[in-house]
């Protein structure tokens, strides 16, 4: 198993109620495993901003491993290591 | 390029910063031959004006429509409980006259769409993008990029900021980071007016290093902070290389 830290921001932040947790995934995990756990353990709220629909990733959510953006896209290919923070970041327009 | 002198009264004004390493007068020169447009004139966008304006940016151009309400003054440092119901962009140009008689302020009631925003980005060396409708944001960008002029794009939600600024063809854009108009973003959203301003002068200092042509600007990086956590953050970010709007464009 690897350990790694997701930062909830802005309305993701709201939904899920904390700013960060410690998450649990196997060996290998890609990025695409985090949100899919992520979206199948928290809720309806946190799986909206996560998924357009089922298997499609909000294309306009913003991904930070260890600050460096990740295109959605690239979700299935970006390998999670123990220690990595995944930082997730719903768009905001406030004015 | 050369740049207008000051007047006695500018240097007098402008005298604590122009002791600004790096900045000086030229860089108050520099300021008071540029224009900046503004959408809107919210608690973000209103502060930024009202630094803009006190810093001596020669010329500001305000867009925002309709009146300004009574739920807007938890966060409107430019307008009072006197102006609930006249036109808001009335009231904040009123009040930047006021901060700073030397800077041209130039008022649009009306909100920026994509029939009218190549005309009012034309018109100004830079935008600031403080729109809370994502529509508008990406039309701003979008014509800010066509017409090579750098946007400072600058966002709250609750206790969080963010900013970033494009500079056409060496960052992204606001539609390298958002491929898609964000459907779950909502038009009212909680705002203190103490996190509305961090983030304006913030982007307010960006808006004055980009102009003056000093200190070092958020280049292909997002700034991001909490103030719930007192957190503050850089995100790396990058170009894409089949964005529609920057795509194509060269340094």
């Amino acid at each position: 198993m690897i350990e790694l830290r997701v930062q909830y921001l802005a309305q993701l932040r709201t939904a899920r109620g904390v700013a960060d947790e410690s998450c649990h995934l196997p060996e290998g995990a890609t990025l695409a495993q985090l949100l899919t756990q992520l979206a199948g353990t928290h809720g309806a709220e946190v799986a909206k901003h996560l998924y357009a629909a089922a298997g499609v990733v909000q294309p306009s959510l913003m991904i930070a491993v260890n600050g460096t953006a990740i295109s959605v896209r690239q979700s299935s290919q970006t390998l999670l290591r123990s220690g990595d923070v995944v930082t997730l970041m719903p768009p905001i327009a406030g004015g | 390029m050369t740049y207008p002198a000051l007047t006695p009264a500018e240097q007098s004004r402008y005298e604590w910063q122009m002791w600004v390493r790096d900045f000086g007068e030229t860089g108050q020169r520099r300021l008071k031959a540029a224009s900046v447009l503004i959408s809107r004139i919210g608690g973000v966008g209103g502060t930024v004006a009202m630094h803009l304006a006190t810093a001596g940016v020669g010329r500001l151009v305000l867009a925002h429509a309709g009146d300004l309400r009574l739920n807007d003054l938890n966060r409107q440092l430019l307008m009072s409980t006197a102006d609930v119901g006249s036109p808001r962009i009335e009231s904040a140009a009123r009040r930047l006259r006021e901060l700073n008689p030397q800077v041209v302020v130039e008022t649009v009631n009306e909100n920026l769409d994509v029939s009218n925003v190549g005309r009012y980005v034309s018109q100004v060396d830079l935008v600031v993008s403080a729109a809370p409708l994502f529509v508008e944001r990406l039309a701003m960008n979008r014509a800010a990029v066509r017409q090579r002029k750098p946007l400072v794009d600058c966002a709250m939600y609750d206790l969080e900021g963010r900013l970033i600024t494009v500079r056409p063809g060496r960052t992204p854009c606001l539609d390298c980071l958002y491929p898609e108009s964000p459907p779950l973003w909502k038009r009212e959203f909680p705002v203190f007016g103490a996190v509305a301003s961090t983030v304006a002068s913030i982007a307010a200092m960006e808006v004055i290093k980009l102009l003056a042509g000093f200190g070092k600007p958020l280049e292909n990086q997002l700034l991001s902070y909490d103030l719930r956590e007192m957190s503050f953050q850089t995100i790396a970010i990058a170009r894409r290389p089949d964005c529609p709007t920057c795509g194509q464009l060269s340094a």
